[in-house]
């Protein structure tokens, strides 16, 4: 039986006005900030002015947001005895610490390419890759007509910004509520996006239902943990649930079941198994930027957000749900792996391979956690976040080729339409092939330093068994990719084969950051790597 | 138990005030029927025939119906506001008409886009 | 009184909830599922909010009363236009996506 330790009615609450420190906190507001003057643009500006004022404005903001963030990120106070940098701020409700800082300063970098994507407008002949008009029905006369006059959904950029303000505060949340509502600010906008495709509607809108649905499923197993938790703990900030594991009060069924479901929740968001299903449908059917967009931003916020809450609220339980991670970990590297072989469909083919990186992340993820004072040992969260970053930009260069390849219907997605590419276009062929030796680690790419960081943590961190799984998933993988290099190097091409459109510069723009980036990470990583230490832990 | 006394109070007089004006209504009022006036009430509009299944609607009804949710709800954070309202001051007021003015931006998107127009 | 029925009745609701989600087929029916989910964490919220005599929960109950109405603006809008494509709302129907 449950006593009622007092009602809440009874009492009378002292509430005083919040003390925020807008200091801190303005890169998330300039991102929301924009985000609202773009609805303005929507609702004020004419049509055809709409698609260069909505352009520079996402980009300015973005660019605007990353220069606040490295200003902020300057003058950090030091804090725990030199192990963490930043401070909790707007009343407990966000932790802008180093690695919060290095993680809004990825997720600005790559959304800001991937605005470059958005604004293609070359490949579809002067338009872009989003519905002309979202609510007329696919093959009628009022879809025609809006094709014809050259309509074009420009609220998809006001719509990305939301998505990266809830993406910014997800891994800053300091409490589990600001975490949820950040969590459902960085959805919404993915849904819709999701469905706004101009080429192959249907299978666009079959992949915002998916992605619809499954979504709210998980975020509801997320609130529910959140509700145990708080059932558990009597709070939903970070360091009052490491409080409470650590004194050990009430019964361990409320915090057990709480943590679980709340890992199902961010598991799902990252694509780990066995909560992958979605990953496959909505890569393949989403836009191309979109999905270019999902798997860079998406992954790098949902990785800092399971860090921030395991590491720092449920660090006290570790015991408890290190077995459950490793599992994951094994069966996301597994699944990937295997699936990834069968793959006919080169956007399906990357999704899966982006599940497979999900399970090399979270090998890193259970690693040697903290750090210690004057060491300059790999802690998980350094490499993790290098990881991100890696992969993020390989990503996202590897969508932007594939807007590329087209035929007459659009993109050629179809492995075999990609068959001779290599005599087509040398120079396209040979920035894939890149990219796919980058997903494959191979040496002098950002990919084997992005494992090596990963699997030294693991390996420190006693999963030895892990690494090794991991080692032989990319061995597995390594089969794919090779495969890819080959046809489109070795194969003749099938019938008329594709056609390499010429991009605006918007887009090799964007290729070209994912080739920069790839090197340089590969060839000297150690900058990137300092950055990602001097980041230091998490404040608590 | 005296604090509910005011809430039976105001549920009887409710009750009562609802049964006086049904009444007086029925005994003093002039009944002068027609067809329109014997039709089921739907909402100000022509009744349409219900089919087996339940027929559909036009999607009209949800672009309403969804407006009127979005703007509802805002609700919630203005009656917490109120109450704490006198102990917060002038922050709070800052920050309310802030939160209103977001909200006010996604109107005039929905007024300049046409949303609010029925045909 | 005892907060324990309360927390009995949100594990139920949550339970159904989650059930309807993975044997409905209608997509509104699956997604109304969803919300049952939602509130069924509401309910826990302000339960334990009770027992602990703090007031976080029910602040939390009123995020997420909010975020469950813009889910179901974001939820209906993509429903609409697929039923409208396909004259359909069949969570089978929509299996153009797969392997």
């Amino acid at each position: 039986m449950i006593a009622v330790h007092g009602s809440v009615l009874a009492q009378e609450i002292e509430i005083e006005s919040p003390n925020i420190a807008y200091s801190a906190i303005y890169p998330i507001l300039i991102v929301f900030g924009v985000a609202l003057v773009g609805v303005l643009v929507e609702a004020f500006a004419p049509r055809p002015r709409r698609y260069v004022v909505q352009t520079v404005l996402a980009a300015a903001g973005l660019g605007l947001a990353f220069v606040g963030t490295v200003l902020v990120a300057g003058d950090l106070p030091e804090t725990q005895n030199g192990l963490a940098r930043g401070g909790i701020e707007a009343e407990g409700a966000l932790a802008v610490d180093g690695p919060t800082l290095f993680i809004w300063g990825a997720i600005l970098l790559l959304s800001f390419f991937s605005v470059l994507l958005f604004a293609e407008r070359r490949l579809e002949s002067g338009v872009t890759a989003f519905a002309g008009q979202a609510a007329a029905l696919p093959g009628t006369e009022a879809e025609r007509e809006a094709s014809t006059r050259g309509l074009e959904h420009t609220e998809v950029f006001p719509l990305m910004l939301f998505a990266v303000g809830g993406m910014m505060l997800f891994p800053a949340s300091n409490d589990l509520l600001t975490m949820f509502v950040a969590l459902e600010v960085l959805s919404f906008p993915l849904y819709l996006l999701c469905g706004l495709a101009r080429r192959r509607r249907l299978l666009s809108q079959e992949a915002a239902v998916k992605y619809f649905l499954l979504g709210a499923f998980a975020s509801g197993f997320f609130l529910y943990g959140i509700a145990l938790v708080y059932g558990y703990a009597g709070t939903v900030t970070l360091a009052g649930i490491d409080g409470a594991i650590t004194n050990r009060v009430g019964g361990d069924g409320l915090l057990l079941a709480g943590i679980g479901l709340m890992a199902v929740g961010l598991l799902f968001k990252i694509g780990a198994a066995p909560f992958h299903a979605w990953t496959p449908d909505v890569y393949q059917g989403a836009p191309t930027a979109v999905t270019g967009f999902m798997a860079a931003c998406t992954k790098v916020a949902a990785f800092g957000a399971l860090l921030r809450v395991f590491y720092v609220a449920f660090g006290g339980a570790q015991w408890n749900w290190m077995p459950m991670m490793w599992i994951v970990a094994a069966l996301t590297m597994g699944v990937g792996c295997v699936l990834t072989l069968t793959q006919t469909d080169v956007k399906r083919m990357l999704a899966y391979s982006s599940i497979a990186h999900a399970g090399f992340l979270l090998t890193g993820f259970v690693g040697v956690q903290a750090a210690t004072r004057d060491s300059d040992d790999m802690t998980s969260l350094v490499a993790v976040m290098f990881y991100l970053l890696a992969y993020g930009f390989t990503t996202l260069g590897a969508f932007a080729v594939v807007t590329v390849v087209r035929d007459s219907s659009g993109e050629a997605t179809h492995l075999s339409r990609w068959a001779g590419l290599g005599k087509q276009s040398p120079v396209l062929a040979g920035v894939f092939a890149l990219f796919m030796l980058a997903f494959l680690g191979l040496p002098a790419t950002s990919g084997f330093m992005a494992k090596w960081a990963v699997f030294t943590s693991a390996w420190a961190g006693d999963a030895q068994l892990l690494v090794i799984i991991a080692v032989l998933a990319s061995v597995i993988t390594a089969f794919v990719y090779i495969r890819v290099i080959v046809l489109m190097f070795f194969a003749d091409p099938v019938g008329e084969g594709p056609t390499v459109a010429m991009p605006s510069v918007l887009t090799v723009v964007t290729i070209a950051a994912g080739v920069v980036v790839t090197v340089a990470l590969g060839v000297a990583p150690q900058p990137v790597l300092d950055l990602a230490h001097q980041a230091g832990e998490f404040v608590r | 138990m005296d604090l509910y006394l005011p809430i039976l109070g105001l549920a009887v007089l409710g009750a009562g005030f609802a049964v006086v004006t049904i009444v007086t209504s029925a005994l003093v009022g002039p009944k002068r029927y027609n067809r329109a006036k014997l039709d089921s009430y739907e909402c100000g509009i022509e009744p349409t025939p219900q089919p087996a299944g339940g027929g559909r609607f036009p999607v009209k009804y949800y672009i309403t119906a969804m407006m009127f949710i979005v703007f509802d709800i805002e609700i919630v954070f203005l009656f917490p506001w109120a109450v704490a309202f006198d102990s917060m001051g002038i922050f709070a007021l800052v920050e309310m008409v802030l939160f209103i003015a977001t909200v006010f931006l996604a109107y005039a998107y929905v007024w300049r886009r046409g949303g609010l127009e029925w045909d | 009184m005892s907060t324990e029925p309360f927390l009995v009745l949100s594990a139920l609701l949550f339970t159904i909830g989650a059930f309807g989600v993975l044997i409905r087929r209608n997509a509104i029916v699956v997604f109304m599922c969803v919300e049952l989910m939602l509130n069924a964490a509401n309910l826990a919220f302000v339960t334990f909010a009770r027992h602990h005599g703090n007031l976080d929960g029910q602040i939390a109950a009123f995020f997420v009363m909010v975020v469950a109405a813009a889910e179901v603006v974001v939820g209906l809008a993509i429903i609409v236009t697929i039923f409208r494509t396909r004259r359909s709302a069949s969570v089978d129907d929509a299996s153009l996506l797969k392997y």
